[in-house]
């Protein structure tokens, strides 16, 4: 009914302008003085005033709902479960002296369903009918209406009559009673309230939506208990009790995920006490994302369950079939063992977590455990289809933040995880041009099966691990359905991120945006992989395409709907708003895709190739990685080969510090070597800096301003040696970044050892090669011929006999000389071309083939330790080192010796010199054959070989 | 009697109620009809008015073309 006349007032004058307005909006009239605008307004008026809408047309109503079926249903329910608004609505329908009785749990629907008309009508007017009426005065009238009209409140504890139906066959409670009656002297019956049936359908059904304050169901302390002082006409009391428990039970369920999906989503819970003090903390975290998405398909089953359940209700309020309570039970019984399932996966990879446990292991944990319940579930067989699809629909679900933060990282290069869930963690601490950028940036955190150590990466190049322990009690691995792709994984996000750095460094204008908007993701191509894999006979292609179109449109629909909530923040940016909308659309199409039992598992064509799950989930996911893994790290490759000339750089340090740029280094170590024998001093740093520049600046001018040499005085005890003079020059080579990742510190010095080493060799050899006969004979000629040159052959000559010693001094002096230049040289040749070079070549080779940095920088590795190792100088085999060392040491002095002259040579010094070398050279032959002979070292056989052939005949 | 207690649900119900239940296709007189409701006029009526005068001006300007 309209108002009842209140007096003119400013209200009333804002009403008079507003219907004005609205005559003036909807007819398009302006102009007050027209008659057709004083009509409209008349007319207005007079229905506002006098209309009589009270009776509602149900039928109209009823299509309209039709028509909008899901999202109206979906409101209703969410309305119907929405606490109680206030007490003073309640006061309304009650006398005022009774207010404190209804502090009794009175839920929303019982207070406005009725029996003959739709909950939605009764809703409708009650809504319209609150603001409008005032129900004060007519109070007594509405009460006796609505008890004749609404459901008996059996929730208010009113003393009942002695329960009887009317039905003549279903007083089975009273007839057990009175035999407890008459059987037991004892037996007192006690105040036991009666309900129907139908009542404890309903509110079963509310028990399973999840409505907290019902009657017959009690939450205490957290557990569904079902009320003691229940009873039915056609069933005892205990039976009724036990068929309610079970039902019980899986309320318990529902309340437990709902309570799970309410802390995820933020609301402060019932147990939370007001004065507590603790600001929810996820206000001042980022959003737990694995947790978030399984709440959201939870949530999205529920969604679905709940549905099923108001249908049900539906189909009691209209009263056309009989329904009892376990027709109830029946119909929702695949739904309840879902619950069962859907507990069981809850508790374990949820519920059981201790509170303080890390979100990585959180999610991984939870990933696991739906991953090994799919599994499970799946190995069964064909009697659990309906499960395995709704537990890979939640799996599927729950993946897809971690599958987007894959994503984002092997594609772009950035590592987004503010809750720190992801297994792979940045360490903010290590720039990107920093030297141990490539080790130290990513830190693998997993937990591994074995008790004590973490799983550490094989190779110390991929990340260095940096976790503790979990749990003694319970250890888990990594998200194991990512196990076989992790390597790939984080080699595709390293080198992704190292190449958005280089190609910043570059200033590159990034096509990428443009096509990053087509590209699809990594989870949208892994959904649609599983589509066309599970649906095997229909036809999913064509569905794939349009699906394309119809996203593209939705997109431009979705973005400026998502524009328009990020303005109410405040917030102007398109690009958030495309992200949002995607993120709305997939998440869409996703349960329009996989809500519950959609996806059938085709086990027929499945069986045939014997292919489970697991199989299935990896051939849809990993080609994608894979693909991308390749992508990715061959561009790097790429762009560090061409853009960054690594190969030119590994070719300058076997240049430099391998002597493969022989005139170069001969020009310069010749300078050296020079000054070492006119005994001048040689280990200024400048002049060596000089000379090296000079040799390098002529054939290699950009090489020589990276290339420096450096002296430091070694440990002095060594260098009584002729041959250890050397030790302490240091070469080195200023590599640039990012090729300082392949050519690091450590590799340089690995190098300069084996430069240091080809150093010796070369100086013993240039020492006995600059040599000269001549001059031999002639500082022994010195005491007695002064005067002209001296011909070897006039020097035997004029010798008499008397100067034989002399003679044969000089021709052993020959021989020894020769037999060490022999020696030096097969040392010399074996190393430069059997190992350096050939080595060196299949160094190359490797490197053509390399798929990503950390395999390149193995080979690298690989081919410093192989030289290292072939040009002796592992620890182990240092004896070997050391008698080569000598002869090398015998041949500095013995040249020494020669410059000096023949005057201070002795022939005891000459014949031990023979035989110091002559017994090295035997020793050495004798080791490297036994090495040879025993197949270990097959390179060593051409020097063995070699050095043998030098041997005397004894 | 207001109904204090959550006045943005009951908005959004009215909101709802109007746009689907009447069918009236409203948008730009959203606003005034919103304020109008919050004044105890009845929805009902108020979306039979705004029908009805929708017709009435449409015939009005049928009436006008063919004439001019």
């Amino acid at each position: 009914m309209a108002r009842h006349g209140p007096p003119w007032s400013r209200v009333d004058a804002q009403q008079e302008r507003d219907v004005r307005e609205l005559v003036r909006g909807v007819a398009g009239l302006q102009d007050e003085a027209d008659p057709n605008f004083q009509l409209a307004l008349n007319f207005a008026w007079s229905n506002f005033r006098f209309h009589r809408f009270l009776d509602v047309n149900s039928h109209k109503i009823e299509k309209t709902i039709e028509g909008k079926a899901a999202s109206w249903k979906r409101l209703t329910e969410e309305f119907l479960n929405a606490p109680l608004p206030s007490i003073k609505e309640i006061k309304n329908w009650s006398e005022e002296s009774e207010e404190e009785n209804d502090q009794q749990p009175l839920s929303r629907e019982d207070s406005g369903i009725q029996v003959d008309r739709t909950p939605l009508e009764e809703q409708d007017q009650n809504r319209k009918l609150d603001p409008c009426i005032s129900w004060k005065a007519d109070e007594p009238d509405d009460r006796s209406w609505l008890e004749h009209h609404v459901v008996h409140q059996y929730w208010t504890a009113r003393p009942s009559q002695f329960p009887h139906s009317l039905h003549l066959h279903s007083n089975l409670a009273a007839v057990w009673d009175q035999h407890l009656y008459s059987s037991d002297p004892l037996y007192v019956p006690d105040d036991r309230v009666l309900v129907t049936e139908t009542q404890v359908i309903r509110e079963t059904l509310w028990l399973l939506s999840g409505v907290k304050k019902l009657f017959i169901f009690q939450l205490i302390d957290g557990k569904v208990t079902v009320r003691n002082n229940i009873i039915v006409t056609h069933l005892t009391h205990s039976c009724l009790r036990s068929v309610l428990e079970q039902i019980a039970a899986y309320g318990q369920v529902v309340f437990r995920l709902q309570e799970f999906i309410d802390e995820v989503m933020g609301h402060s819970s019932e147990s939370m006490l007001p004065g507590s003090g603790s600001v929810p903390k996820k206000s001042t975290e980022a959003p737990f994302r694995t947790y978030q998405a399984f709440m959201w398909a939870l949530y999205k089953y529920f969604i679905s369950f709940k549905e099923e359940l108001a249908e049900i209700e539906k189909c009691i309020i209209n009263n056309d079939t009989t329904i009892t309570l376990a027709i109830v039970v029946d119909k929702l019984a695949p739904r309840l063992s879902q619950l069962k399932v859907l507990h069981k996966v809850f508790s374990t990879g949820v519920a059981e977590v201790p509170p303080d446990t890390r979100n990585v292991v959180r999610a991984s944990h939870l990933l696991n455990t739906l991953y090994k319940a799919i599994l499970e579930y799946d190995n069964v067989g064909e009697a659990s289809e309906q499960t395995v699809s709704l537990l890979f629909s939640l799996w599927v679900e729950t993946v897809r933040p971690y599958l987007q933060t894959v994503d984002e990282w092997i594609v772009h290069g950035h590592l987004w995880d503010g809750a720190r869930e992801f297994i792979i963690q940045r360490n903010k601490n290590v720039p990107v041009n920093h030297r141990d950028f490539w080790y130290a940036t990513y830190t693998l955190y997993s937990v591994s099966e074995k008790t004590e150590n973490e799983e550490k990466m094989s190779d110390n190049a991929s990340a260095s691990s940096g976790s503790d322990q979990g749990p003694s009690s319970r250890q888990h691995t990594m998200v194991s359905f990512l196990k076989p792709v992790l390597k790939q994984i984080i080699m595709a996000g390293k080198s992704m991120q190292l190449l958005k750095n280089l190609q910043c460094a570059e200033s590159t204008t990034c096509q990428a945006g443009a096509r990053d908007a087509e590209r699809k993701s990594l989870y949208t191509l892994f959904l649609e992989s599983v589509q066309s894999r599970l649906r095997h006979g229909e036809d999913s292609t064509p569905q794939v395409l349009t699906e394309q179109q119809a996203t593209k449109e939705n997109l431009m629909k979705m973005q400026s709907i998502a524009e328009s909530h990020l303005e109410l923040d405040d917030v102007h940016d398109p690009l958030l708003a495309i992200n949002f909308a995607r993120m709305y659309l997939e998440q869409s199409d996703f349960h329009e895709k996989f809500a519950g039992g959609d996806v059938c598992v085709d086990r027929s064509s499945e069986s045939v190739t014997c292919q489970t799950f697991e199989l299935t989930l990896r051939s849809c996911l990993y080609p994608h990685i894979d693909k991308q893994y390749l992508d990715c790290c061959g561009n790097l490759m790429q762009t560090l080969k061409k853009d960054y000339r690594l190969v030119e750089y590994l070719q300058a340090m076997r240049n430099f510090f391998l002597m493969e740029g022989g005139d170069t280094m001969y020009d310069f170590y010749t300078s050296i070597f020079d000054k070492i024998r006119e005994k001048e001093t040689w280990q200024n740093v400048s002049f060596l800096n000089v000379q090296l520049q000079e040799a390098v600046g002529q054939r290699y001018p950009e090489d020589s301003s990276r290339l420096s040499i450096s002296f430091e005085n070694v440990d002095t005890a060594k260098k009584k040696l002729p041959v250890h003079i050397l030790d302490g020059l240091t070469l080195s080579y200023k590599v640039p970044w990012p090729v300082d990742i392949v050519i690091s510190l450590e590799c340089q010095k690995i190098y300069n050892q084996v430069f240091l080493l080809l150093l010796q060799i070369k100086w013993a050899k240039y020492s006995l090669d600059v040599l000269l006969f001549g001059e031999l004979v002639s500082t022994a000629e010195k005491p007695r011929l002064k005067e002209g040159l001296i011909h070897e052959q006039d020097t035997v000559a004029q010798f008499g006999p008397q100067k034989e010693p002399v003679r044969q001094q000089i021709h052993r002096m020959f021989l020894l000389r020769v037999k060490l230049m022999h020696f030096v040289n097969s040392l010399h040749n074996y190393i430069m071309t059997r190992i350096l070079h050939s080595t060196g070549l299949e160094f190359q080779h490797q490197v053509e083939e390399a798929k990503d940095l950390d395999q390149l920088i193995k080979i690298h590795y690989r081919y410093l330790s192989t030289i290292h190792d072939r040009c002796l100088l592992r620890e182990k085999v240092s004896f070997v080192k050391e008698a080569i060392m000598k002869v090398l040491n015998l041949a500095l002095m013995f040249a020494d010796g020669w410059q000096a002259g023949l005057g201070t040579w002795r022939m005891e010094s000459i014949e031990k010199m023979e035989s110091d070398f002559k017994n090295c050279h035997m020793f050495l032959v004798t080791i490297l054959n036994k090495a040879v002979c025993r197949g270990s070292f097959p390179h060593l056989e051409s020097l063995a070989l070699s050095l043998m052939a030098g041997m005397e005949q004894s | 009697v207001a109904v204090a207690a959550n006045p943005n649900a009951v908005r959004e119900t009215m909101d709802r109620m109007l746009n689907k239940l009447c069918n009236a296709g409203l948008d730009m007189e959203t606003p005034i009809c919103v304020r109008l409701c919050e004044q105890e006029i009845n929805p009902e009526a108020l979306s039979s008015v705004i029908k009805e005068l929708r017709k009435a001006t449409e015939a009005l300007k049928a009436a006008e073309n063919m004439t001019s």
